[in-house]
C-alpha cells in the first residue's frame, strides 16, 4: 500500500491548476458573477420580494421599464439652464481639466476623471420636468444629488486633512509613531460603533458637542435632527473614521520621495510649507489621484452613517443612494426598481475603478 | 534649533491627536459610569471624560443579560470562518495564477480582475434572492460565503507568489516533487507574511460589515456583534442605558483595536491593500 501510494505519478502542471482554482473559481462563480448577472435580469423585471417568495411565477418581465420608472419621468426636457449654478460648475471644471492637462499640471487620468465629472455636471442637471411633467420617482434623483454633497464634502475633507497630517507625521521617530496609531486607531472600529460614538457626541441634551457648547454659553445644536447641520453631522463623523486609510497610503508615497530632493530645497530655503508646496505635492501627484478615487469609490457607497444616525432624514436631507436600495427592497419589497438602482450604482463605481486601475498603472 | 522645531511639532500635533482620541475616550469613559448618573448628566467629571463616579457594572450587566456575548461569539465563529474560509480559496488560486500554466488562464485572470470592480452593494439583493431560495439565510455559512467570492485575496496572493524566486521550485521540480506538494510544503511557508496580510484584511472586514448581515440574519440568535450594536443603538437611553449600550461598543471594538496595536504593520498594510485594490 505504501508502496503503491509513494508510486503514485504526481498531477501534470494543468491538472494541479485545475485542483488549486476550483475552490475559488467555484465561490466566485456561485456568489458574484452568478448573482451579478441576476442582478441585471432581476431589474428587467416586475419583482415583488413577498410575491415571489411565496410563489416564484409572480415576477413579470418589463423589460427596462424599472430604469425608466427609476430616472425619468413625464414630459423630462433638457435645458441649458435648469440648474444654472451646477452648470456652470460643469463647464468651469470642463475648462479647468484642459487647461491643466496643457499645462502639463495633472496625468492624463486625473484630467479625464475631473473632465467626465464636469461633462456629468453640465449634463444631468439640465433635465427636469417641462410643463405638466413629474419624475416616475420623485425621491431618486435628490437621493444621488444627496450622494454627491456627501462625496462632495467629504472627499476634500479627508484628502487635505490626510496629507496634512501625513506630511507632519513622516519622520522615522517614536513619538510620532505614536501620534500616527492615534489617528489611525479610529478606522478599525465598525460602522456601528463610530455611530454609536457620534449620535452620543451630536446629542443635544447628552452630547459632549453640546456640553462643550453650553460651557462657552452657546446654545446646543440639534445636529441630527436640523436640516442644516445633519449632513455635516454625517460628514464630521466619516471623516474621523476614515482618515486612517488616506494618511497611510500619503505615508507610504511620501516614503517614495527622495530626501536629496528636499535638501536641494534647504539650500534654497525652501522648507516647511514652502517645500511642502513646491515638492512634496507635485512629487505626490499619483497617490493624491489614487487617494481621491479611492475615497470616492468608498463614500459613494455610504450606508451605516446615514441609516443608523439620521434614518435618512430630516426630511430626505441625509438619504444617500445606497440607503435607498436597501429600503426600496427591503422596505417596500421592490425587488425589480431596487435592482435597477443597484445597476446604476454599479456602472458608476465601474467608471471610477476603471480610472483607479488606470491611475495605477500609470507612471510618472 | 532643529530639535526645537521638532519637539514643537511633537506639541502642535498631541493636540489635534488628542481631539481625534476624545469620542473613544468619552465611549469608553461613559462605559464605566452609572447609569443613574449618565441619566442626569454624562459631564460628572471633565466633561465625563474621566469615568468618575465609577463602575464596572455595566459590564457585569452585559454579561449577566443581554445578547452581547451571544453576538460576540458569532463575530468570531464568523469572522474565523471567513478568514480560513478566504485564506484557502486565494492562496491556492494565487499560486496557480501566479506559476502554473494552463488553458485559459488569461480570461481567468482578467474575469478575476473584472471581478474587483463590483461593489458588494450592487449584489447584494441577488444574493439575498439565492440565499433564500437555498433556505440558508440565519446561518453561519450565509454570512461567511459571499466574501470568499471576492477575488481581492486571489489578486494579492497572486502578486506575492509572482516576486519569489522561481528557482525554489525548479530545485524541487528536478527532484521530482509534485506541484500540488511545491504548493503545500515550499510555498505556502513562504507565504506567510502575505497571508498573514490577508487574514487580518479578511478578519477587520468580517468583524465590521453591516451590510450583509442586516440582510442576511434576521433572527437575533445569529446577529454578529457589529449588527447587534446596530439594533441597541436607536432607543438606547430608554431600554438599555446609555452606560450599559457604551460597554457594548466597547467590547465589540476590544478585538480589532488589539489586532491593530498588536499587528500594527500588518494591519496597516492590510488596509493599503485592501483600501488601494479594492
Amino acid at each position: 500500500m505504501v508502496n503503491a501510494h509513494r508510486k503514485r505519478p504526481s498531477l501534470g502542471q494543468v491538472q494541479a491548476a485545475w485542483v488549486l482554482m476550483l475552490p475559488f473559481l467555484a465561490v466566485y462563480g456561485l456568489f458574484l458573477v452568478y448573482p451579478f448577472f441576476r442582478g441585471i435580469w432581476i431589474s428587467l423585471h416586475d419583482w415583488n420580494l413577498l410575491a415571489v417568495a411565496f410563489n416564484p411565477e409572480a415576477k413579470e418581465f418589463v423589460g427596462v421599464d424599472n430604469y425608466v420608472r427609476v430616472m425619468w419621468g413625464r414630459n423630462i426636457v433638457w435645458g441649458p439652464l435648469a440648474s444654472p449654478v451646477l452648470q456652470a460648475a460643469g463647464i468651469f471644471g470642463l475648462g479647468l481639466a484642459i487647461l491643466l492637462r496643457r499645462m502639463n499640471q495633472v496625468s492624463r487620468s486625473t484630467a479625464i476623471a475631473i473632465g467626465l465629472a464636469a461633462l456629468l455636471l453640465l449634463v444631468l442637471p439640465g433635465f427636469h420636468p417641462g410643463e405638466g411633467g413629474r419624475w416616475y420617482d420623485r425621491r431618486f434623483w435628490p437621493t444621488v444629488g444627496n450622494t454627491l454633497v456627501f462625496v462632495a464634502l467629504t472627499v476634500p475633507g479627508v484628502t487635505i486633512t490626510a496629507l496634512i497630517l501625513a506630511a507632519a507625521l513622516a519622520r522615522e521617530t517614536r513619538a510620532m509613531a505614536v501620534l500616527r496609531t492615534l489617528f489611525f486607531l479610529s478606522q478599525v472600529l465598525s460602522v456601528t460603533v463610530v455611530t454609536l460614538i457620534w449620535q452620543i457626541m451630536f446629542s443635544p441634551r447628552q452630547g459632549l458637542i453640546a456640553n462643550v457648547t453650553q460651557l462657552f454659553g452657546g446654545t446646543p445644536i440639534n445636529w441630527l435632527t436640523d436640516e442644516q447641520f445633519a449632513m455635516a453631522a454625517i460628514v464630521i463623523a466619516t471623516i474621523w473614521w476614515s482618515l486612517g486609510i488616506a494618511m497611510i497610503l500619503f505615508l507610504a508615497g511620501l516614503q517614495d520621495i527622495s530626501k536629496d530632493l528636499y535638501e536641494a530645497a534647504a539650500l534654497d530655503h525652501a522648507t516647511g510649507a514652502r517645500a511642502f508646496w513646491h515638492i512634496t505635492l507635485p512629487n505626490l501627484q499619483r497617490t493624491i489621484t489614487l487617494v481621491i478615487i479611492l475615497q470616492i469609490i468608498l463614500h459613494f457607497q455610504v450606508f451605516g452613517q446615514s441609516h443608523l444616525m439620521t434614518q435618512g432624514g430630516p426630511n430626505d436631507e441625509t438619504q444617500v443612494l445606497v440607503r435607498y436600495i436597501y429600503q426600496t427592497a427591503f422596505r417596500d419589497s421592490e425587488l425589480g426598481r431596487a435592482s435597477a438602482m443597484a445597476v446604476f450604482l454599479f456602472v458608476i463605481m465601474g467608471a471610477f475603478s476603471t480610472l483607479q486601475f488606470l491611475a495605477g498603472r500609470e507612471k510618472d | 534649533m532643529a530639535l526645537r522645531g521638532y519637539a514643537w511639532l511633537v506639541v502642535a500635533l498631541s493636540i489635534p491627536a488628542f481631539v481625534w482620541l476624545v469620542p473613544t475616550i468619552w465611549m469608553v469613559s461613559l462605559s464605566f459610569q452609572p447609569n443613574e448618573v449618565l441619566a442626569r448628566t454624562t459631564s460628572s467629571t471633565a466633561l465625563g471624560l474621566v469615568p468618575v463616579p465609577f463602575t464596572a457594572q455595566n459590564y457585569a450587566d452585559l454579561f449577566a443579560f443581554g445578547q452581547t456575548p451571544w453576538w460576540f461569539m458569532n463575530s468570531v465563529i464568523v469572522a474565523l470562518g471567513m478568514t480560513l474560509g478566504v485564506l484557502a480559496v486565494s492562496t491556492t488560486a494565487g499560486y496557480a495564477l501566479a506559476r502554473l500554466d494552463f488553458p485559459y488562464k488569461g480570461p481567468i485572470a482578467v474575469l478575476c480582475l473584472i471581478g474587483l470592480m463590483v461593489p458588494e452593494q450592487a449584489v447584494f439583493i441577488p444574493l439575498y434572492t439565492m440565499f433564500a431560495d437555498f433556505g440558508w439565510h440565519n446561518s453561519y455559512h450565509a454570512l461567511i460565503l459571499p466574501r470568499m467570492a471576492v477575488p481581492i485575496g486571489v489578486f494579492l496572493m497572486m502578486q506575492f507568489f509572482r516576486a519569489i524566486p522561481k528557482d525554489i521550485e525548479e530545485a524541487a521540480r528536478l527532484d521530482g516533487v509534485g506541484w500540488l506538494q511545491i504548493f503545500w510544503y515550499v510555498m505556502l511557508p513562504l507565504a506567510r507574511p502575505a497571508m498573514m496580510t490577508l487574514a487580518i484584511l479578511t478578519f477587520l472586514y468580517a468583524w465590521n460589515d453591516y451590510l450583509w448581515p442586516l440582510v442576511s440574519a434576521q433572527q437575533r440568535e445569529y446577529f454578529t456583534i457589529t449588527l447587534g450594536l446596530a439594533s441597541i443603538q436607536s432607543n438606547f437611553a430608554q431600554s438599555e442605558g446609555l452606560g450599559r449600550v457604551m460597554a457594548s461598543g466597547v467590547i465589540a471594538s476590544l478585538p480589532v483595536v488589539l489586532l491593530f496595536l498588536i499587528f500594527q504593520r500588518y494591519v496597516v498594510q492590510a488596509m493599503t491593500a485592501g483600501g488601494s485594490k479594492g
